[in-house]
């Protein structure tokens, strides 16, 4: 596999910004400087939302997505639902993690690679950035369930908090802070060295077997028009033929996909294509978490296709109609998507 | 091993700063300076709450009026644009709103009248027009984290929840809508990037803001509600996107008017 090789030095704005504050601002860089590498086998991340990476920001995000101070009764965290050694998901079909204890609606999707999800973030995409994002868990009640204000007065009462804010944002404690240096810390999470990976690049250990490179070459034709390129998704959402009624509006559109985002009519029963990376550790799968293992859904997309409108048209109406050899060459290739390196990383654990 | 890096250092950047100082290049000179006011009126009549207002064959009884001004900008005679810095305003006229459980367990935004804004360092010149927008750019639109102006997601005017989309919520008014014997509790709402609305206003005369006091801008609701059926579409936001259009466009093209300069 020989891929063209770049260097590439990006810089990405240097622009400084400052509306004259009156008061003498001493710039010194070197805090600052976050070096965000872009493995070799990946394309460039975009994003654009004001808030660059610094090293500073980025531990001050890991201390909040650890903290359960985050939450209304400071028992949870972001990682009680995104856990690291399940590639930030949760291992439930659907949590009842949260501070109200009920069921949620969604199943928790693994963060990994956030920094190129430029196409919405929530299973139908209604989040913008990792910025906005945040607002979400923090506030919602079958999840955090946080106060804003009183999050805010609580961090204050924490001078480890208060000296990093400063140091970071040059700025008191607010809600915007706060989701800022969570998604700074999010944006780190980038999983790229996968046996997969080191077979691209070429690196030692990369070896896959010759049932893991038909499984490659099934994935290639068969999953990846979605599961696309390295990142193993598009950013995109579709229908894959879970299901084929989308009537039911109940929740306000709950079942009815990216529909409820776009309200349009094509989009009734799509969802966002998740990564298949590190797929083996973020059972159960789907946006409802409604098949336990990777079995089921190999089955799924062989033969159990439910045929609707806008069900795909990349998806056959009787499936793919894999043979025992291709289902098992295909769930050999997706373990060799499993990073152990990006769940053990310390950089990504608990501070603490 | 060739490895792509993306430094992003040095992006230093400071949105917003408690010590307002200017930041145009235009010298500002004194006293340029002056309140634009967008007056809200039903018809000939000012714009109240709990009152019943006649448009049409229909009364209507109005709880709430919420809108977001931005991007205001002055245009002078020779085209040149002042744009006021960080210009995000809430206009509005509430009751007390029940915001609990929106980002805090218990919050109430106490009943409130604004429909003035105040304008300063306003550089020397002649002014013909004035343009400004109805919602929020996309770039702050998108990225609920920004601060500008006067965007808050404490308001009530934003949408946190992944129920819709984190976003805000561009203009709100609700009331109750009655003809003959039947009659409905609305709530018309704009939002999305696609219903952003720019909006241009010629003064009736060149403006000097050294010497005028005041600017009012008319905000007519019978035109805001013009074609928008209220009894059959009592709740117009992003699940009704053809009406909602059309209630964005009417604050874009024809509710918003000149009224008057004061000297
Ligand atoms: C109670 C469990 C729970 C907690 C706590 C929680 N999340 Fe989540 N998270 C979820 C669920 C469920 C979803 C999917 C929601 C949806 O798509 O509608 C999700 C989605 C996300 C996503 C979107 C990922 C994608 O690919 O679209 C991000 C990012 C995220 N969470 C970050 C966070 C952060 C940051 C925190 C802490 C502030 C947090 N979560 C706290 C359960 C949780
Ligand atoms: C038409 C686009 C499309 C194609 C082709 C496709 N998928 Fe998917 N895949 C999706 C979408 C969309 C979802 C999420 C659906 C949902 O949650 O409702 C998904 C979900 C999955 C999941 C669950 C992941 C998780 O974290 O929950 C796996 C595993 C998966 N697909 C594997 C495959 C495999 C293997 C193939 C090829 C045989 C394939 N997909 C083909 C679009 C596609």
């Amino acid at each position: 596999m020989k891929f063209l090789k770049k260097n590439l030095l990006y810089t990405v704005g240097l622009s400084l910004v400052l509306t004259a504050c009156g008061k003498e601002e001493s710039v010194d860089p070197e805090p600052l400087n976050f070096q965000f590498v872009v493995p070799d086998n990946f394309p460039q991340p975009v994003w654009d939302t004001e808030n660059p990476m610094t090293r500073n920001g980025i531990e001050l995000g890991r201390m909040l997505f650890y903290d359960v101070r985050l939450s209304g009764n400071n028992k949870i965290s972001c990682a009680s639902c995104h856990d690291q050694k399940l590639a930030f998901s949760d291992g439930k079909a659907l949590s009842s993690n949260g501070v109200s204890g009920t069921v949620l609606h969604r199943h928790t999707p693994a963060l990994i690679n956030l920094a190129w999800a430029n196409n919405g973030l929530f299973w139908d995409g209604g989040s913008t950035n990792l910025e906005s994002q945040a607002f979400g868990p923090l506030t919602a009640a079958d999840e955090m369930q946080q106060d804003l204000f009183e999050l805010v007065d609580e961090l204050n009462n924490v001078p480890e908090y208060v000296k990093q804010f400063d140091l970071v944002f040059e700025d008191k404690i607010s809600s915007q802070n706060i989701v800022k240096a969570l998604a700074q810390f999010q944006r780190t999470l980038v999983s790229s060295n996968s046996r997969y990976d080191k077979f691209r690049r070429n690196e030692p250990g990369g070896d896959l077997s010759p049932t893991e490179l038909h499984g490659l070459e099934l994935v290639r034709q068969k999953c990846q028009s979605c599961h696309a390129g390295e990142l193993f998704t598009d950013n995109s959402f579709h229908n894959n033929g879970i299901d084929a009624d989308f009537d039911n509006d109940q929740y306000e559109g709950l079942f009815q996909g990216r529909f409820r985002v776009s309200y349009n009519p094509a989009d009734l029963g799509s969802f966002k294509t998740p990564t298949l990376r590190n797929v083996a550790l973020t059972a159960p799968y789907m946006h409802d978490g409604r098949f336990t293992n990777l079995e089921d859904v190999i089955d799924h997309y062989s033969q159990k296709i439910l045929v609707s409108p806008t069900l795909d048209k990349q998806i056959p109406n009787n499936g793919f109609q894999f043979s025992v050899v291709e289902k098992e060459a295909i769930m050999a290739f997706l373990k060799t998507l499993t990073d152990e390196e990006f769940v053990t990383n310390s950089e990504f654990s608990s501070p603490r | 091993m060739k490895r792509i890096l993306i430094f992003a250092f040095a992006t230093f950047l400071f949105s917003s700063c408690d010590d307002n100082d200017d930041t145009t290049d235009v010298q500002p000179v004194e006293n340029a300076k002056t309140t634009i006011t967008f007056d809200a009126r039903v018809g000939n009549a000012d714009f109240a709450l709990n009152k019943d207002f006649t448009i049409g064959s229909r009364t209507y009884n109005f709880s709430k009026l919420r809108y977001w001004v931005s991007n205001v900008t002055l245009i002078d005679a020779k085209g040149t644009e002042y744009l006021i810095p960080d210009s995000y305003y809430l206009m509005e006229e509430v009751g007390d709103l029940n915001l609990s459980g929106t980002i805090s367990d218990s919050l109430t935004y106490p009943a409130r009248k604004r429909e003035s804004i105040d304008v300063e360092d306003i550089p020397a010149g002649e002014y013909k027009s004035i343009k400004f927008s109805i919602g929020i750019d996309a770039k702050h639109n998108d990225n609920l984290s920004l601060q500008a102006g006067e965007l808050s997601i404490a308001n009530g005017m934003s949408n946190i929840a992944w129920m819709w989309h984190t976003s805000y919520i561009f203009s709100s008014v609700a009331g109750s809508v009655k003809e003959g014997t039947t009659s409905a509790s609305f709530l018309a709402e704009t939002g999305l990037n696609a219903n952003y609305k720019t909006v241009s206003i010629d003064f009736a005369a060149p403006v000097n803001f050294s010497t005028a006091k005041g600017l009012v801008l008319n905000l007519d609701i019978t035109k805001v509600i013009d074609g928008i059926d209220l009894i059959k579409t009592p709740k117009v936001n992003a699940a009704q996107a053809a009406v909602m259009s059309a209630l964005a466009t009417n604050y874009g093209t024809k509710a918003l008017t000149f009224g008057s300069l004061s000297n």
